[in-house]
């Protein structure tokens, strides 16, 4: 954002924040976001949409009385702000009366601070060309192998550039950037299809992060093991062992741990749309989640990653801390409204807004699942009969977040130690805290990987949350696994 | 209450407003087909949990979308600034896409002028309901469940917006569409019991009546009881029957199909599900969400999709329909599914009727397991009963589905007439309650 527009901005801040103040509110905050989004689309050799999206507005969040109000608009005008900002108020006294308990925030020292994404390279700045000579030529690759019948392929980036000022003091402006790009090749056999997918990991980097994938030299990797998944034999029903992959992991780490540590959750705010958690506050450090293999961080401090923003959207330092701790579950990711509801002095920096048309909610910080201290090879050896799992496929989890089911994006069988061949229509399913008491191993600290997600959906209205999760090879023993088809 | 009355929204782009931006765009491009579409949305949600509000929100966003195409090259710019600067500038990067892009052998140009249904998409008392309005709908759906010492959590929610299209072609539509909704979940312990309704206008959306029916369930949440897993005769409440269509409609692309990625491929013109269903598309429907047009500027139609469980249709994207032939391109924005012959009167007939079932209230998590069969999986949720000699005896533990809308819809044994449905996670859709056989429930979870 050139140095003019921040001074702009900085008026229309002080334009809103003076009237929050003479309101008698005793907090309010404004976010001003100029986000700009770049997404190539490709399908079937073809390049069928290239979308570049500005998306400029602000949000004025007020608390009065022990009350919410928030109003957002995307006219950034000196006429607006004022407007939107009485709108908050009036919205924050209409809650008031209708508030049986007071919000109090945890305390947060006053923050003044700038934060850049290191890139190398900035993704737009690469030729439009480049990009999409990429996506052609991995799909023309793709299609290179016999018994595929499409293919897809794409490339995002976004740019957040935002300013936090809060009635604090804390004044935070931010340069956030993630990229991302993905494909996939679909293959049909004997009446039935099926997928296999390659995606990097949607980090906060420049380009290179695509560079660093190399499509190309996927490509051929993909397609084949799109052909052998669909014509592979169906796993046969029963109990398995289970050694998952990093990005496998990482939509179960999120599906079955992060989201029942979000305190809101547990304390009902989600009852009506993403739920409830069995993780209630009484059992925080008592209850037995997994077993003693079993160490889940939140660190929203590891560069690179989606939620090490700096600071969240209510002005807290990100962190990093425990969420399950040799197995005993230990903590919650926490906002500065409900971190006081259960006697913590300070929030965990969890508060985000999808954009500056949404209030911040808790959000899962990027929670992974700590190394242990052995090879993938020794993880595969200890197995008679297992399944080895990679990448993301069917996934859906209950309301309080107990009873899971997911499926994967490419399964092999495993016998007496080694990988044999691939199966398809693998479904695993089980109660959270079984499944996580049943791993029994870790990989270590160099089979690590870390994945992204910006579509976790959350809220009335729905936002999408952005974090990683992160972890090395992990295994898991006697799951059932049922049959991935309508007759099982 | 303390909260003052409802002061003036801001004006939201006009159709004459919207005709001048769409001129200086088309005036700017140097493209051979330039489609320009607006999308300027005013909503508010009160949202509130443990019986307060929770979030109180009102947002207004504006965007504005400009493709430019240079023969099959194209490119899209979107702002929601609509300053003169900012649309010539959003002009100006989608010429500079489009010349960089590489030829796309699926480009259409847009649509010439068209004609509309013109549905009754726009309710002035929903236009003009504000936060006020909104708080005293929370607060009604509040204290009646403080006054069964129950807990409350839910939204109320009102949107108003102006959504165009206009085209180099010709091409000019412009339509102004509101939307309201309530949900409900009511909670006491471990039990919950949920309603939820949307309508075009906020009078319709009967909220004593809504949060009666989740108290009731509620209620008989209270005493629970946990069935084994396996295959049991289902009741399932609208809701829950829209879940498993929406998850069906989602996969009637006709490019799929011709290639062989669809669960449908070889099924056009065939028995899918049960000859006494039909599934039609009925934009006008007033208690439907129907729209006058499609964001390419297609005008919606009224269609038939399943004609006495015979799939008649496919969902169209433009060039695969030209590539067949096909004039009009059927759309699916108001889906309506109606059961043929002789429909029980009303859930509670339903129930009456029934010797051994369990009653769904809706579903939750729905996802595809199996693409090529349809096999989906979820779970039940906020209201699951075992019904007994035709009486509700007890709540029980909620169950994981595991079946495909093409097998269980073929085991239809009743049903009522069609009936409001809305889900988190559906559109609105108007179909019966019906009962199935032999559903399969593959796991139960602890609650």
């Amino acid at each position: 954002m050139p140095d003019h527009q921040i001074i702009h901005q900085d008026e229309l801040a002080e334009l809103a924040l003076q009237r929050v103040v003479a309101s008698g509110a005793e907090y309010g905050d404004i976010r001003l976001l100029d986000s700009r989004t770049q997404h190539i689309r490709g399908e079937d050799r073809r390049i069928d949409s290239i979308r570049d999206t500005e998306d400029r507005g602000f949000g004025v969040r007020v608390l009065y009385h022990g009350a919410w109000g928030f109003a957002a608009s995307s006219v950034l005008s000196p006429e607006e702000v004022p407007r939107v900002a009485d709108l908050a108020i009036e919205i924050a006294r209409g809650s008031a009366s209708l508030a049986s308990e007071r919000v109090k925030l945890a305390d947060e020292p006053v923050h003044r601070d700038r934060v850049v994404t290191v890139r190398r390279i900035d993704p737009f700045s690469v030729t439009l060309e480049t990009k999409t000579a990429l996506l052609l030529e991995t799909m023309e690759s793709v299609h290179r192998q016999p018994g595929i019948v499409r293919s897809s392929a794409s490339l995002w980036a976004r740019q957040d550039r935002k300013l936090f000022v809060s009635t604090e003091g804390s004044r935070l402006e931010f340069d956030l950037l993630a990229v991302n790009g993905d494909f996939d090749a679909t293959a049909v056999h004997d009446g039935r299809f099926a997928s296999r997918c390659f995606n990097t990991p949607h980090l906060r980097m420049g380009y290179e992060s695509i560079e660093n994938a190399n499509f190309l030299a996927e490509a051929p990797r993909i397609a084949s093991q799109a052909v052998e998944k669909v014509k592979a034999p169906t796993a046969e029903p029963g109990l398995y062992d289970l050694v998952l992959d990093p990005e496998h992991l990482s939509l179960t780490m999120h599906e079955s741990c992060g989201h029942p540590s979000e305190l809101d959750r547990a304390l009902g705010y989600e009852a009506n749309y993403a739920g409830t958690s069995f993780l209630t506050t009484d059992k925080r450090g008592t209850f037995r989640y997994g077993s003693p293999h079993v160490n889940l961080v939140a660190d929203n401090t590891e560069p690179e990653t989606l939620a090490a923003t700096g600071y969240d959207d209510d002005g807290v330092a990100c962190q990093r801390w425990d969420i399950v701790r040799e197995g005993i579950f230990v903590g919650y990711c926490t906002n500065r409204e409900v971190a006081t509801k259960i006697g913590e002095t300070r929030s965990s920096g969890s508060n985000r807004a999808d954009s500056w048309g949404s209030v911040p909610i808790v959000r899962i910080a990027n929670i992974g699942l700590e190394p242990g201290t052995t090879t993938l090879d020794n993880l595969l050896a200890d197995v008679k009969r297992g399944l080895y799992i990679e990448g993301h496929g069917s996934f859906s989890i209950d309301q309080r977040r107990y009873n899971f089911q997911f499926g994967g994006d490419a399964f092999w069988l495993i016998e007496n130690g080694k990988r044999t061949h691939m199966v398809r229509d693998v479904i695993y399913h089980g109660i959270t805290p079984e499944f996580w008491n049943s791993c029994d191993a870790v990989a270590d600290r160099s089979y690590r990987r870390r994945y992204g997600f910006i579509t976790c959906g959350k809220g009335q209205p729905g936002q999408s949350g952005w974090m990683t999760h992160a972890a090395s090879h992990a295994r898991f023993r006697n799951v059932s696994v049922i049959g991935g088809h309508a007759g099982s | 209450m303390s909260m003052t009355s409802h002061k003036a929204w801001p004006k939201l782009t006009s159709r004459e407003e919207f005709r001048f931006i769409a001129e200086q765009v088309l005036k700017r491009s140097t493209g051979d087909h330039t489609l320009v579409m607006l999308h300027d949305h005013h909503s508010g949600t009160t949202r509130f949990a443990n019986n307060q509000i929770v979030q109180n929100v009102d947002t207004r966003r504006g965007s504005l979308s400009v493709t430019v195409a240079f023969g099959q090259r194209h490119g899209t710019a979107i702002t929601t600034d609509f300053t003169a600067g900012a649309v010539q500038e959003s002009v100006a990067r989608a010429i500079e896409i489009a010349r960089l892009s590489p030829d796309d052998p699926e480009y259409l140009p847009p649509v010439e002028r068209q004609s509309y249904l013109a549905p009754p998409t726009m309710r002035a008392e929903t236009a003009t309901a504000g936060p006020a309005r909104r708080l005293e709908y929370a607060n009604e759906a509040i204290g009646q469940c403080r006054m069964e010492n129950l807990g409350a959590a839910g939204i109320v929610s009102s949107a108003l917006a102006s959504v165009a299209v206009a085209a180099s072609t010709g091409l000019f539509a412009y339509e102004e569409r509101t939307d309201a909704r309530f949900s409900l979940t009511a909670q006491a312990g471990e039990a919950t019991g949920w309603s939820a309704t949307a309508h075009r206008s906020i009078d319709h959306l009967r909220i004593q009546e809504r949060t009666l029916t989740a108290i009731d369930k509620v209620k008989r949440g209270l005493e629970v009881r946990e069935l084994p897993p396996g295959r049991y005769t289902v009741i399932l409440e609208p809701a829950a029957v829209a879940g498993l269509w929406s998850a069906l409609l989602w996969m009637l692309d006709a490019k799929s199909y011709e290639k062989g990625t669809s669960p449908f491929s070889g099924k056009l013109g065939k028995l899918i599900v049960d000859e006494r269903l039909t599934l039609r598309n009925l934009p006008a429907h007033g208690d439907l969400l129907g729209v006058g047009f499609t964001s390419e500027g297609l005008p919606t139609v009224e269609s038939d999709w399943i004609t006495d469980g015979v799939l008649t249709q496919l969902a169209y994207d433009r060039f695969t329909a030209k590539t067949r032939g096909i004039d009009t391109i059927p759309t699916l924005d108001a889906p309506c599914l109606s059961g043929r012959g002789s429909s029980l009167p009303s859930l509670q007939d339903m129930i009456k009727n029934q010797e051994r079932a369990i009653l769904v209230t809706n579903f939750w998590y729905i996802r595809t397991v199996n693409p090529t069969d349809l096999t989906l999986t979820g779970m039940t949720r906020d209201g699951t009963f075992l019904v007994e000699k035709g009486a509700i005896v007890s709540a029980v533990k909620n169950f994981r589905f595991h079946e495909s809308p093409l097998r269980v819809f073929n085991r239809l044994e009743a049903f009522t007439n069609p009936a409001e449905a809305i889900t988190s996670e559906t559109g609105k859709l108007l179909v019966p309650a019906m009962t199935l056989g032999d559903f399969n429930f593959s796991s139960v979870t602890r609650f």
